[in-house]
């Protein structure tokens, strides 16, 4: 490309009149084209420490920016716009806007963890995705990720009641993630239970759904993991000024 | 025996003088300026690198020691007007009078802080709350600590602009100052000490933090002061009436900036001493090309001129630390103790 500052122009940056005339002049269409300014106007300083508060995203600051995270990159050898490196300027220096660009990539990291082995300052690249995801739908700038839904599901009834009932977590999550219970391989699931009927394996799953029964001394776990949780989240909460019972 | 002449009191001369000294040398050390310690004392500098130490004390006893000895002989607020003779037997005529005979001289005239008015995109001398690194360091050992010139406020953001007067073609100013990005950590890591909720950014075309300055500055500067590094080239500084706008690309995002700061910091470069084209008249020696004294071989003729029995040691010759220049000065005495020793053996045969 002759020009290269072609390539940086952005769609939304190019603003046209269909129908304009000036002093008589018809100048609508690409005739009035005008670019907005891409000048980044002021830093967002708050940014970097809501990402530094999640777990993962601690060492954020220490980064100066050689690329051994995208050049060592899973992810980045199949997409090159998954790029940590990139990410992690723009998150120091809170410019929010540009992130949110890729807000639907940053969670593909697979957590290969090369980029940890690869980062000459111990950054933890991988830990500041999986911090810079969490941010991303803590802010609600993305949606829950369905396996989200189940996690949520599945974490509530272990502190509930410390073991898990899968009927009732494959039923609430397909409730929430408002899917059919009448799935192919559920209904064979079934069928096959109903052909075999396997007596007291139906009846421990039958006593199970009714009673919800807890382990035995749970309520002292339970509390305990509360306590921390609670303190875990509301420190969360803080670091990136969300509202009390406002969202995970 | 004939004493040995030092120009320039800064740490290479007192460095020099001392060595010569204690070897029991008589020494004529000789200073433009009224104070002895050169630019760490005259320009007020604060914490040294890499000691930590204030330059009051560190170079302040450097003083000490040259001041109480009783076979250095001081002439301040003194130049030398001219100089002849051969090495063992130089004349040399002090601008308060007296003409010295001298056995050898050891040029140790320091350098000249660039000034920021040659690069007037970025402020300096239009906008008070533009400032230099040697204002900085002057804030600091001043003890009022860092403030907006301009109307004493605690600065909430600080940019610091590197390279200023190194490094570029447009100002003839082709060499790196070797000691700035050090410099500029150091005085990052001390604003955020000072005034841990203002924001520090460096903006840099590359870090030179050489050696040991790694990660005792550069790195320690980032993880632990949260001190942030731009690679932008900074345009121009101008002023919205309210702050400092720094204009520039930020070449990682391949965007423009303009963006506001309270105070903007010239990371200052070291120029070849304003003096040297005297200097290089009066001894008759020679400059190398970007104007600082140019070296004999590095390898055979340790800290030699152009003209033997004249020897340079410290930021004379370039760019230089405090701690290599104090080295240079110690070596400067040793190669002309031996040039000493020498016309004394031949005089004798």
């Amino acid at each position: 490309m002759p020009i290269h500052e072609k390539s940086l122009i952005r769609p939304e940056n190019l603003a046209i009149h269909e129908d304009l005339t000036i002093e008589g002049v018809d100048v609508s269409g690409h005739w009035s084209t005008f670019i907005k300014s891409r000048a980044v106007t002021d830093y967002n300083e708050a940014m970097e420490q809501e990402i530094a508060a999640l777990p993962g995203g601690e060492y954020i600051h220490r980064c100066w920016q050689c690329g051994s995270c995208t050049n060592s990159c899973t992810v980045n050898a199949v997409n090159p716009d998954f790029n940590p490196r990139y990410w992690i300027y723009l998150i120091r220096l809170g410019m929010e806007e540009e992130l949110l660009r890729d807000k639907d990539i940053v969670w593909q990291c697979v957590s290969c963890n090369k980029c940890t082995y690869a980062c000459p300052r111990d950054v933890n690249p991988e830990g500041v995705m999986k911090a810079t995801a969490h941010w991303l739908e803590l802010k609600g700038h993305t949606d829950q990720k369905p396996s989200m839904a189940f996690d949520e599901i599945f974490s509530a009834q272990v502190f509930a009641t410390g073991k898990i009932e899968e009927g009732r977590i494959i039923r609430q999550f397909f409730a929430r993630t408002g899917q059919s219970l009448f799935q192919d391989w559920l209904l064979a699931l079934a069928r096959g239970l109903a052909k075999r009927l396997p007596v007291g394996l139906l009846a421990r799953l039958g006593f199970a759904a009714l009673f919800r029964p807890r382990t035995s001394g749970w309520g002292r776990a339970q509390a305990a993991m509360a306590e921390y949780l609670g303190e875990q989240q509301a420190a969360r909460r803080s670091a990136l000024g969300i509202e009390e019972g406002a969202k995970r | 025996m004939r004493p040995a002449l030092v120009v320039g009191g800064g740490p290479a001369g007192l460095s020099a003088a001392h060595a010569l000294a204690a070897m029991g040398r008589h020494v004529a050390l000789v200073e433009k300026a009224d104070t002895l310690g050169g630019a760490p004392i005259l320009t007020g500098y604060a914490k040294l690198v890499p000691s930590g130490e204030w330059a009051k004390d560190a170079i302040g006893g450097m003083v000490r020691r040259v001041e109480g000895n009783p076979l250095i002989d001081i002439h301040r607020g003194t130049v030398v007007k001219s100089f002849s003779g051969e090495p063992g037997a130089f004349r040399a005529r002090l601008s308060s009078g007296p003409e010295l005979e001298v056995g050898a001289a050891l040029l140790c005239t320091g350098f000249t802080h660039f000034d920021s008015v040659n690069k007037p995109e970025w402020g300096f001398g239009t906008y008070p709350d533009v400032v230099t690194t040697a204002q900085v360091e002057q804030m600091i050992s001043s003890g009022r600590g860092v403030r907006c010139p301009s109307d004493g406020r605690a600065p909430d953001r600080v940019a610091i602009l590197l390279c200023v007067g190194s490094r570029d073609r447009q100002i003839g100013r082709e060499w790196c100052s070797k000691i700035c990005c050090t410099v500029s950590a150091n005085i990052a890591m001390e604003i955020r000490e000072q005034l841990p909720g203002c924001n520090v950014y460096i903006y840099y075309m590359d870090i030179r933090t050489f050696g040991l300055y790694e990660d005792t500055y550069y790195w320690e500067s980032q993880e632990k002061h949260k001190v942030k590094y731009i690679k932008a080239r900074i345009a121009e500084v101008t002023s919205d009436g309210k702050r400092l706008i720094v204009k520039g690309e930020d070449t990682l995002v391949k965007r423009p900036i303009t963006i506001p700061f309270d105070m903007v910091v010239h990371a200052i470069g070291m120029d070849p001493n304003v003096d040297n084209m005297t200097l290089s008249a009066v001894f008759d020696i020679k400059l190398e090309k970007h104007g600082h004294i140019a070296k004999a071989s590095s390898y055979t003729s340790m800290c030699g001129t152009s003209r033997p029995g004249v020897f340079v040691a410290g930021a004379a010759t370039g760019p230089e630390t405090i701690d290599d220049s104090i080295a240079q000065g110690q070596a400067a005495a040793m190669a002309a103790l031996a040039q000493l020793h020498g016309s004394v053996r031949e005089a004798a045969e």
